[in-house]
């Protein structure tokens, strides 16, 4: 007895006591991701998500795995701005469209892609004046700053047809923002 | 009763708890690595743009949209150009050091609240995969990683020899598992999760929905064969990505069937690498796959790859 407690750096029960840490880590950690992602809203799911959820957003366990579902994005779409400078002219800028880039750059600029599904949806709107902040950043001069800036996203639905065929829909448009760029805007 | 849940037990000791080689975690580690190292590198041209003091989405809107406490490093350091470079490099150097195995511990969590803080910092620019690498991440830090395959190993053999015991630590010692299970089981659930988000939605079931994701111009990457994107085809491919997605998230587990399901899989995301334009989404999920690999194969695949390059044999322990 003597002689392992010699060879032991630490005492017996330690052991025992990692592995008892690690089974309840484990128990709790599968527990609350299932509980976190199964689409399933029964009330001990939904308790689970309301217990777990600040240690989730803490921890960047929370997580979401609707791949292109339930509804995939249904319309081709991207998000262009009006810029409005000083002196009264106007020009076009739209965010990067992958579609017009090449291959290699549509791997560096594809956060854009994602970027813009994200700003197009409604809910969202408590992003738009920043995006449009930054857009009058890029595009002003000292000598001709931007004045106003008019978010718009233009989209073409997509139609499935019986024989599968695809016949591109017209482009509408529609005003997300406009937005009066202020002075310290363009800090 | 006391039998099942003393089997139970075992069981769940044998899965998690069981000692193996960790060459599969130690591979996952590089595999792990190179692909934070591939995104750093992709965001690197607009690494100000999305994360510096006048980004795209400012950090204090972010904290308003996003409320909640989190791990997120941007908070704490000072908010101009020169610390959120600095910050990109010491993640960079973190993520390289990780994939080399130097320090492996140490970078696996600088690594982690790395990660963790650009996607909390802008959360509206992740994709699945990059959730993939967090959540891998954070399961990594416990995990063995540096075990094998690592500078950390060949510096314990190095002073080991200088001790004059290097024998003992030439072989690779077996590790407990149980952070390499989570990222196995994390991965099984994106797949089981997908199906399931699948199985519940209309445009699914009736096998429209692969006729969206395939006339989106923003998500195509290379052309796709007219054909192919015929409504039958379609159809079929649709469901056969829920059957797969089934598989994977629940049989996979069966032995006997995981390396032809791992084969289709791999198949599966090469094909959306292929024809859709969604950056390394398909790498990063793919990286999870070399957990499921024998560790037993996996020693024998590294016993060959060293026998030819060494003339040595290693033992997987």
């Amino acid at each position: 007895m003597k002689v392992d407690h010699e060879k032991r750096d630490h005492p017996r029960w330690i052991p025992k006591a990692t592995i008892l840490a690690i089974n309840l880590f484990l128990i709790f950690h599968i527990v609350a991701i299932a509980c976190w992602c199964v689409p399933l809203n029964l009330p001990p799911i939904l308790l689970c998500r309301k217990l777990v959820r600040p240690y989730f957003l803490w921890a960047g366990l929370f997580q979401a795995w609707d791949m292109f579902a339930p509804t995939p994005w249904p319309a081709n779409s991207y998000v262009e701005a009006t810029v409005i400078y000083k002196d009264g002219s106007r020009t076009t800028w739209p965010l990067p469209r992958m579609e017009q880039l090449s291959l290699t750059d549509r791997y560096f600029k594809e956060r854009y892609r994602k970027f813009s599904e994200v700003i197009q949806i409604d809910d969202n709107d408590a992003l738009w004046p920043d995006v449009a902040r930054h857009i009058a950043r890029l595009n002003s001069t000292p000598s001709n700053p931007v004045k106003t800036i008019i978010l718009i996203r233009w989209y073409s639905v997509i139609i499935p047809r019986p024989d599968g065929s695809y016949q591109p829909e017209p482009w509408d448009r529609h005003v997300l923002l406009g937005y009066g760029v202020r002075p310290e805007d363009l800090q | 009763m006391r039998l099942t849940l003393r089997s139970l037990a075992e069981a769940w000791n044998r899965f998690f708890f069981a000692k193996q080689s960790p060459l599969p975690i130690a591979l996952f580690r590089i595999a792990y690595g190179l692909l934070v190292i591939a995104t750093l590198v992709l965001l690197r041209p607009d690494w100000l743009a999305w994360y510096g003091p006048h980004s795209w989405i400012s950090l204090q809107t972010m904290q308003t949209a996003e409320p909640g406490t989190r791990i997120n490093l941007f908070t704490v350091i000072p908010q101009t150009d020169s610390w959120i470079n600095a910050f990109f490099w010491v993640f960079l150097a973190s993520a390289i050091l990780l994939s080399a195995g130097l320090f492996t511990r140490i970078n696996s969590v600088i690594v982690f609240l790395c990660l963790t803080s650009i996607h909390q910092r802008n959360l509206y620019i992740t994709h699945g995969g990059d959730t993939f690498l967090r959540l891998a991440g954070f399961f990594l830090m416990f995990a063995p990683a540096g075990a094998a395959l690592s500078l950390d190993r060949l510096v314990r053999i190095w002073r080991r020899s200088n001790k004059g015991t290097a024998e003992q630590d030439d072989v690779i010692q077996p590790q407990r598992p149980w952070a390499q299970r989570m990222i196995q089981l994390q991965l099984s659930l994106l797949y089981f999760v997908a199906f399931l988000t699948k199985v519940k939605s209309p445009l699914w079931l009736n096998r429209t929905a692969l006729y969206y994701v395939y006339h989106l111009d923003s998500l195509r990457r290379f052309p796709v064969p007219a054909w192919l994107l015929g409504a039958t085809t379609l159809r079929w491919a649709g469901w056969s990505a829920i059957a797969l997605e089934f598989s994977l998230g629940i049989l996979i587990w069966v032995k006997d069937l995981r390396y032809y399901l791992l084969a289709l899989g791999l198949l599966f995301h090469l094909c959306l690498e292929y024809s859709l334009n969604i950056s390394l989404f398909q790498w990063d999920v793919l990286s999870g796959y070399i957990l499921f690999i024998d560790p037993a194969d996996a020693a024998r695949a590294w016993n060959w790859i060293k026998l030819r390059l060494t003339g040595r044999r290693v033992e997987p322990g």
